[in-house]
C-alpha cells in the first residue's frame, strides 16, 4: 500500500513488457514507441534491454522495456534469465511500476502459465490478448468480462499487426498510473507449500522487499542470480538441503498446479465457432521443411540472399564512395593545405567512407534475414539443422548466427544468446568470425580482381571471379566447422543441451517490424564498429604522415631529386615523394619490423603496414594500400589493381604480387581475426579475456600456416 | 499414470500421422520445460515429421507446433 501512494510521485515509470517467445511482444512494443527506441544493456549482464518512451498525455511519459520472450520463470537460456533477475528483485533498477502481460489469444492457456506467475508478484498488470485479428479469422469469440473477473486484471484485445487494440492499451496504461490500487492485492495463484514457504523464508533475509512468491524464485535460482553473495548462496542450499525441497520437483508441482487453476479458465472464456484448423503452415512446411527439398531450398534461399547483397548494394555503394570522394576534394580545395586538413580529409573523412560503405551490404543483409525470422523461417532452419550442427557442437539456433556473420560477426555474436547451453554457446561464438563477413569483401574484390580473370565458364552461366569468391566463403564455413568439431573435442561440459523450439504458424511479415531491426541493427553497427574504425584510421594516418623527423626529410628530398632527374609530373612527384616518406614514416618502421616474420608467406614490408591496421579492422586494408601506394584519396580499386601490378622487389625486379602472394594473401584474410569490434564484443559475452585471446591466436595462427603453406606450395 | 516396464509406449514409438495423448514425462528437467511450453499430460500429440540421419522430430502438440530432439521426444510417454 506504501507503494500505491508513492507511485504517483516518480517522475518517469516503467512498465515492462512480457511474455512467451512468438506472443508478438515487438509487434506491440514497436506499435507503442515506434523509433522512439534504443538499445541497452541490462546491469551487469549484456543481454539487450530495448528501451521504448512512450507520450500518454501530455504530462505523462512512461518508460517501456521490452523483455526477452520467456515461458515461464525457470529459464533456459541467458537472455530469459534477467527477466527472473529483475522481477525477483523490488530493488533492481528496472523494476517495473507496472507489467503489460502480451498474450497470443489462439494459443491463450498455455501463455497463461507465466502470466500467472506475474500476477504472483502483485505489481499492477494488465493483460493484453494479442493476435485479435487471427483470432477472428479463426472464428474465436472471448468473453472479456468472464476473463477479467477472474483473473482480476485489465484486458485488453489487440493486434500488432493492424494497430487495433493500441489506443486502448494506452488508456489502460493511464489508468493503472491514476489509481494503482485498483490492480493490487490480487489473489496469487499459487500456494506454497511447506518446504517452500521454509526455503522462501530464508531467501527472503536477503531480499527483504521481495513478497512470498518472489523469494520462492530466489530460492530456486539462487545458484546463479546476482546480487547474491556467495556465503547467502549457501546459506539457501543448506536450508534447501534441510527441508528436502527439491527445485526441479517443485517447479513441476507449480506449473501443474498452475494449469489445473487456469485451464478451465481460458477453455470457459474462450469458444471456438466452427472448424478452423489452420494447416496452412503444415503444408507449407510439407514442402519447406522436406527432408530433401527443405535443405534445397535453404541453399538456394542463402544463394539468393548473397546475391541480393551483391547487386543490390553496388550501386548505393558506388554513391557512397563516390559522395565521401568528393567530399574529401571539396574540403581539401577549400581549406588551407597543411596537417589538419591531411587529418580532416585522409584520416577522418576516409575513416568515415570506410565505415559507411559498409552500410548497404549490412542493411540489405539484415533486411532479409530479420524478414525469415519475421515469417517464421529461421526456426525451421534451426529444426533441419540441429542433427548436423550437434555433429559439430553447436545448436540449430547456431544456424541464425552463422548466416548473420555472412554480414558481420558483431550483430551474429549478440544472435547467440538464445543459445541455452553454454558449450553451444560459446563454439558458436568463437568459430562465427570464420565466416566471411562484408569487411573481407573489398580485400577479396581487389586481390581476385588482381590475380582471377573475369571469364565466363559452363556457358557463360558462372563467372571465374565470381566461383572463386564462392571458394572463399566455402574455406570460411569449411574452417568454422572444423574449428568447432574440435572445440567440441575438447570443451567439456555437464550441462544438458536442448533443441525444444517452437515452430510458429508461418505469418505475412510486418513490415514496420523489420524495418526497425534493420534500422537498430545498422546503428549498432556505426556505433560499435565505426568508433573503432574511426580511430584506427586516425592512427593509421598518424603513423603514416609522421616519423623521425631527420629521416622524413631526407626520403622527401631524395624523392624530389629522383623526381627531377626523370622529369616528372607534379603529380608524380607528389606520388613518389608519399611513397617515401610511408618508408621512412613510423607505419614503414613498423612494417619493416615485421617483414621477416612474414616473408614466408610472401610479403613485403608494404604489404605487413597492411596487415598490421588489419588487425583492427579488415576493411582498412584496402585505404592503407592505397596510402602505401600514393595513389592518393582514392580507394577505386580498379587503381590500386595496376598498381599492384607493376610492384617490383627492389632487389630481384620480379613483380611483387605473384599468383603465390595474391593467394597466400586471400588465404591469410579468410582465415585471420583481424577485428577488435569482434574480439571487444566476444569478451562481453563470454565475460572473459580468455576466450577472445584463444579466439585471436587459433584464427591468426590457422592464417599465418595456410598462408606459409600456399605460398611456399605455389612459389 | 504409472506405466508398466516394457508396455510403455514412447513418443519416438509411433508412426508419422498418428494422434497420442500424453501421458507423463520420464525426465522433469524436459517435462518441466516442455509443460511451460505448454505440452502437459492429456495433451493431444502428432508426429508430422523425422529429420533424416536421427535428426529432429517435428510434432504438433495440442494446437502448436515443436521441434525436438530425439532423447527429448522419447522422455514423453503417451497413454
Amino acid at each position: 500500500m506504501e507503494e500505491a501512494a508513492t507511485i504517483r510521485e516518480k517522475r518517469l515509470y516503467t512498465v515492462a513488457l512480457l511474455g512467451n517467445p512468438n506472443c508478438g511482444k515487438s509487434s506491440i512494443f514497436n506499435q507503442l514507441t515506434g523509433l522512439r527506441q534504443k538499445v541497452g544493456n541490462f546491469p551487469g549482464v549484456t543481454v539487450d534491454k530495448k528501451i521504448g518512451k512512450l507520450k500518454l498525455t501530455d504530462e505523462t511519459e512512461v518508460k517501456i522495456i521490452d523483455f526477452p520472450g520467456t515461458y515461464s520463470f525457470y529459464p533456459t537460456s541467458v537472455d530469459e534469465r534477467i527477466v527472473v533477475q529483475t522481477l525477483s528483485n523490488p530493488q533492481s533498477p528496472d523494476y517495473p511500476d507496472a507489467v503489460v502481460y502480451i498474450a497470443d489469444v489462439t494459443k491463450l492457456e498455455k501463455h497463461l502459465l507465466l502470466f500467472s506467475q506475474v500476477n504472483d508478484l502483485n505489481i499492477p498488470l494488465i493483460l493484453g490478448l494479442n493476435m485479435a485479428d487471427i483470432a477472428q479469422q479463426e472464428g474465436l469469440e472471448v468473453d472479456i468480462k468472464l476473463l477479467e473477473k477472474k483473473l482480476e486484471v485489465p484486458i485488453v484485445m489487440m493486434s500488432g499487426r493492424t494497430g487495433e487494440g493500441i489506443d486502448g492499451l494506452k488508456e489502460q496504461i493511464d489508468l493503472i498510473f491514476q489509481e494503482p490500487a485498483k490492480t493490487e492485492n490480487r489473489t496469487p495463484f499459487y500456494k506454497l507449500d511447506a518446504s517452500e514457504s521454509a526455503v522462501a523464508a530464508v531467501a527472503n533475509q536477503y531480499y527483504p522487499e521481495a513478497n512470498l512468491y518472489q523469494s520462492l524464485l530466489v530460492a530456486h535460482h539462487h545458484e546463479w542470480l546476482s546480487p547474491l553473495l556467495d556465503e547467502q548462496q549457501a546459506a539457501i542450499s543448506k536450508a534447501a538441503e534441510n527441508e528436502q525441497f527439491v527445485s526441479l520437483k517443485s517447479q513441476v508441482r507449480e506449473t501443474m498446479d498452475r494449469y489445473e487453476q487456469f485451464i478451465p479458465i481460458a477453455q470457459k472464456a474462450i469458444k471456438k465457432s466452427g472448424k478452423s484448423e489452420n494447416t496452412l503452415s503444415e503444408r507449407l512446411d510439407s514442402i519447406l521443411t522436406h527432408n530433401i527439398f527443405g535443405p534445397l531450398i535453404f541453399w538456394a534461399l542463402m544463394l539468393m540472399v548473397f546475391q541480393a547483397i551483391f547487386s543490390w548494394a553496388s550501386l548505393p555503394m558506388d554513391l557512397i564512395d563516390g559522395f565521401f570522394g568528393w567530399l574529401g576534394e571539396s574540403v581539401r580545395s577549400v581549406l588551407p593545405g597543411g596537417w589538419f586538413t591531411d587529418l580532416i580529409t585522409d584520416g577522418i573523412i576516409a575513416g568515415l567512407g570506410g565505415i559507411l560503405i559498409f552500410i548497404p551490404q549490412i542493411a540489405i543483409l539484415f533486411f532479409l534475414i530479420a524478414l525469415l525470422e519475421e515469417v517464421g523461417y529461421m526456426d525451421r532452419a534451426a529444426y533441419m539443422f540441429d542433427r548436423l550442427m550437434q555433429r559439430f557442437g553447436l545448436n540449430g539456433r547456431s544456424i541464425v548466427a552463422l548466416i548473420s556473420s555472412g554480414a558481420c560477426a558483431i550483430p551474429a555474436i549478440m544472435s547467440t544468446r538464445t543459445i541455452g547451453n553454454w558449450k553451444e554457446r560459446l563454439i558458436t561464438i568463437l568459430v562465427t568470425p570464420f565466416i566471411s563477413c562484408s569487411a573481407r569483401i573489398p580485400v577479396y574484390a581487389v586481390l581476385i580482381g588482381f590475380v582471377v580473370p573475369s571469364k565466363s565458364v559452363a556457358g557463360g552461366l558462372l563467372n571465374l571471379q565470381g566461383l572463386a569468391f564462392m571458394g572463399l566463403y566455402l574455406l570460411g564455413i569449411l574452417a568454422a566447422l572444423v574449428a568447432a568439431w574440435i572445440f567440441k573435442l575438447i570443451l567439456k561440459t555437464q550441462e544438458t543441451s536442448l533443441l525444444m523450439l517452437e515452430l510458429p504458424e508461418y505469418r505475412s511479415p510486418v513490415m514496420r517490424n523489420v524495418l526497425l531491426e534493420v534500422w537498430e541493427k545498422v546503428s549498432t553497427f556505426v556505433k560499435e564498429a565505426g568508433r573503432i574504425i574511426l580511430g584506427i584510421s586516425i592512427i593509421l594516418w598518424l603513423l603514416a604522415s609522421y616519423g623521425p623527423s631527420a629521416a622524413m626529410q631526407q626520403a622527401e628530398q631524395t624523392a624530389i631529386e629522383l623526381a627531377e632527374s626523370q622529369q616528372l609530373s607534379e603529380q608524380e612527384t607528389e606520388d613518389l615523394v608519399a611513397a617515401h616518406k610511408i618508408e621512412a614514416s613510423f607505419a614503414g618502421h613498423l612494417g619493416k619490423a615485421i617483414e621477416p616474420v612474414i616473408r614466408p608467406l610472401g610479403y613485403d614490408w608494404k604489404i605487413g603496414i597492411a596487415l598490421i591496421t588489419s588487425f583492427a579492422a579488415r576493411e582498412v586494408f584496402v585505404g592503407t594500400m592505397a596510402t602505401i601506394y600514393s595513389i592518393g584519396s582514392s580507394d577505386d580499386e580498379f587503381s590500386i589493381k595496376s598498381r599492384m601490378a607493376q610492384e617490383r622487389h627492389p632487389d630481384t625486379g620480379k613483380p611483387v604480387y605473384t599468383l603465390a602472394t595474391s593467394l597466400s594473401l586471400l588465404i591469410f584474410y579468410v582465415f585471420a581475426m583481424q577485428c577488435m569490434s569482434t574480439l571487444a564484443v566476444v569478451y562481453r559475452e563470454t565475460k572473459s579475456w580468455k576466450w577472445p585471446l584463444i579466439q585471436f591466436l587459433f584464427m591468426s595462427g590457422l592464417a599465418y600456416l595456410g598462408a606459409l603453406f600456399t605460398y611456399q606450395l605455389l612459389s | 499414470m504409472i506405466a508398466q516396464a516394457g508396455t510403455t509406449k514412447l513418443l519416438t514409438d509411433i508412426s508419422i500421422g498418428q494422434e497420442e495423448i500424453v501421458a507423463r514425462f520420464t525426465n522433469d528437467l524436459i517435462g518441466g520445460k516442455l509443460m511451460a511450453m505448454g505440452l502437459l499430460p492429456g495433451t493431444k500429440v502428432r508426429v508430422i515429421r523425422k529429420a533424416p540421419f536421427g535428426g529432429s522430430w517435428y510434432i504438433k502438440a495440442g494446437n502448436f507446433y515443436l521441434a525436438l530432439r530425439k532423447g527429448e521426444a522419447a522422455s514423453i510417454v503417451l497413454k
